[in-house]
């Protein structure tokens, strides 16, 4: 189901406008950005999916603050009854920290490559890919960066990843590149994992058939 | 900073305190005049009046015929269980004098807010940039009189009411339509009967649609200034011709020089919330253009503040349509969310009408590009240039 559209966009993640006034997706909740093939960087399309970090209404022109209706006899809902204008002057929206993508088959728990286009539909996750999504726990690191800023980790290995696509899936530059990589994390067990993670090339990515990332 | 505050704050007490001597002054002569114009035989000033209009005895200032009586009251009646109110607001960019390419943009914005069973609201623009000969002047085959200063302000009035025009083809409910700003275009006096004609010509054809239609529209007019009541007060007062005061030696000449301070909103301070004052026709010249849609007043207590509220005599003169229209307006400014009230139809029109800064900007490099796609510069004046860059 389509609840809102996108009005702001970066590498971590985004900013909707709700379609329901006072009524964004629930805090914590998974949502999803569907890219079609011509859209996204796949053949196949992608599902982005994103954690719902926040909501807020607020006046539709930022220089325009929200004052009290209320009185004796008008209030909470009444309010919107008596004065409709008010579902066009506010707004609401929520931001959304993005946790990974489904593209060629594969469910990826790190960041994509681009962000998500402005104006595109956000769309709550079904409980079927919810279910899917959760089964591997990778994603929750993502959750745990500091709001709108990318992790230099989630930086470290979108370099890898990039760069091993651009040496043809040279499998051999992915091991020596995994291998530099533990030698700079060896005090730091868990932001290792995270970047061994988000550089495993998995199935579809691996043309040369290797195995698990060293 | 090149104003020097010292001398301008030293005037600012003096000022301050000028005006706070004079308070008890100006108090005691409200309330004479308030006095008086409970007193004044609103048939004997009517007669009074139209006695020396005919007599072509010239009266310096606007004065306000009563139609009915001069202090009579009206209560606000309630307004139907479903019904919508329309703002209408316009604002615009004007010719540029320092620009080479002559062009201007209008706003008009517009609210619609519908109350009752189905509650809803549009708010919306309708925006068009003025560039061909017939938009530019109005007598456009001789490129003759431009359309700027207070020709430009006609146009966005008669603007509004065009776009007023064709929104309530489309509305099936009671309506009101409020107006920011006046209906009597005034402005429109010191030029020629032919340009009169030319303006006001649209302005009474959408107005005729809304008579047909059945839509009491209102020109409301917040913090007003008019004084024509007052006036017309001065005249009831005068022993002699209205434009020979240095002359007067009349008791009341204290009392009618402060009225000549005093504005209507004062005078009608009196009005209880939601009420209005009985009708009032104006003596402003360019009324004698508007035919049937000759344009009334009245005075009313919103709550907060007394409005001069501007009607075509069609509206005044049908019982339902001023009841519907001023209950309209008193349940608009009890919906208002600030104090002093202010009908959030019109709020919100204005909110759609204002073109910010940046949007002028904006417009100004659209022009300038799209001219430069096809070899053209746009030439600014020397002045215009150097206020821009503003260079040390």
């Amino acid at each position: 189901m389509r609840i809102g559209e996108i009005v702001e966009t970066m590498s971590t993640g985004f900013v909707a406008e709700s379609f329901e006034l006072n009524r964004p997706p629930p805090l914590g909740s998974l949502v999803v950005v569907r890219l079609p093939a011509e859209a996204g960087e796949t053949s196949s399309g992608m599902d982005l999916y994103a954690v719902v970090t926040y909501g807020q209404t607020v006046g539709l022109d930022p220089s325009r603050r929200a004052v009290r209706r209320s009185t004796d006899t008008v209030f909470d809902q009444a309010i919107y009854q008596e004065h409709p204008e008010l579902n066009r002057t506010l707004r609401t929206e929520f931001g959304a920290t993005l946790v990974g993508f489904f593209a060629d088959g594969q469910l990826r728990q790190h960041l994509p490559s681009q962000p998500p286009p402005l104006h595109f539909s956000v769309q709550s996750a079904s409980p079927e890919e919810v279910q899917r999504f959760t089964d591997r726990l990778h994603y929750l690191r993502l959750l745990l960066a500091p709001y709108g800023q990318v992790s230099p980790l989630q930086v470290l290995a979108a370099n890898v990843r990039e760069v091993y696509q651009q040496r043809d899936y040279d499998r051999v530059w992915l091991d020596t590149a995994a291998r530099e990589i533990a030698t700079l994390l060896k005090n730091d067990h868990e932001a290792l994992l995270t970047v061994l993670h988000a550089i495993d090339p998995g199935e579809s990515y691996d043309r040369s058939g290797g195995g698990e990332p060293t | 900073m090149p104003l020097e505050l010292g001398p301008i704050s030293q005037q600012v007490d003096n000022m301050a305190q000028t005006i706070v001597d004079l308070l008890p002054a100006e108090e005691g002569f409200l309330a004479r005049a308030q006095d008086c114009l409970r007193s004044a035989d609103a048939d004997a000033l009517r007669q009074k009046l139209e006695w020396q209009h005919r007599q072509q005895i010239r009266i310096p200032w606007l004065v306000a015929t009563p139609r009915l009586s001069l202090s009579g009251t009206v209560p606000s009646p309630s307004p139907p269980s479903d019904f919508s109110v329309v703002g209408i607001d316009a604002s615009s960019i004007p010719p540029d004098r320092h620009s080479s390419i002559r062009y201007y943009v209008l706003n008009v914005g517009y609210a619609l807010l519908s109350y009752g069973r189905q509650p809803d609201a549009v708010l919306e623009a309708s925006s068009q940039l003025c560039f061909q000969d017939e938009q530019l002047y109005v007598f456009p085959q001789k490129r003759d009189v431009p359309i700027e200063g207070t020709l430009l302000s006609a146009r966005m009035e008669v603007e509004s009411l065009r776009v007023l025009q064709k929104m309530l083809r489309s509305i099936s409910r009671p309506t009101v339509a409020l107006r920011d700003g006046p209906l009597i275009l005034w402005t429109l006096q010191n030029e020629s009967k032919e340009v009169q004609h030319v303006l006001l010509h649209d302005l009474l054809e959408a107005m005729a649609f809304l008579r047909q239609t059945g839509v009491p529209l209102a020109g409301y007019i917040s913090y007003t200034g008019s004084r024509d009541v007052a006036n017309s007060l001065r005249v009831w007062l005068c022993q002699g011709r209205p434009n020979e005061c240095e002359r007067c030696e009349s008791d009341n000449r204290d009392l009618c020089l402060a009225l000549a301070r005093i504005r209507d909103r004062d005078l009608f301070a009196f009005l209880a919330e939601g009420d209005r004052s009985e009708l009032f026709g104006s003596s402003s010249q360019i009324l004698e253009e508007y035919g049937e849609h000759r344009v009334d007043f009245f005075y009313m207590n919103v709550g907060g503040e007394i409005v001069r509220v501007e009607v075509p005599r069609w509206v005044g003169s049908d019982v339902d349509l001023l009841g519907f229209l001023h209950a309209a307006i008193y349940d608009q400014c009890q919906r208002s969310p600030g104090f002093p009230p202010y009908p959030p139809a019109l709020l919100e029109a204005h909110e759609q009408a204002v073109i910010t800064a940046a949007e002028r900007r904006l417009v100004e490099q659209m022009v300038e590009q799209a001219l430069g796609q096809h070899g053209q510069r746009v030439v600014r004046s020397a002045k215009d240039d150097s206020k821009r860059r503003r260079g040390i």
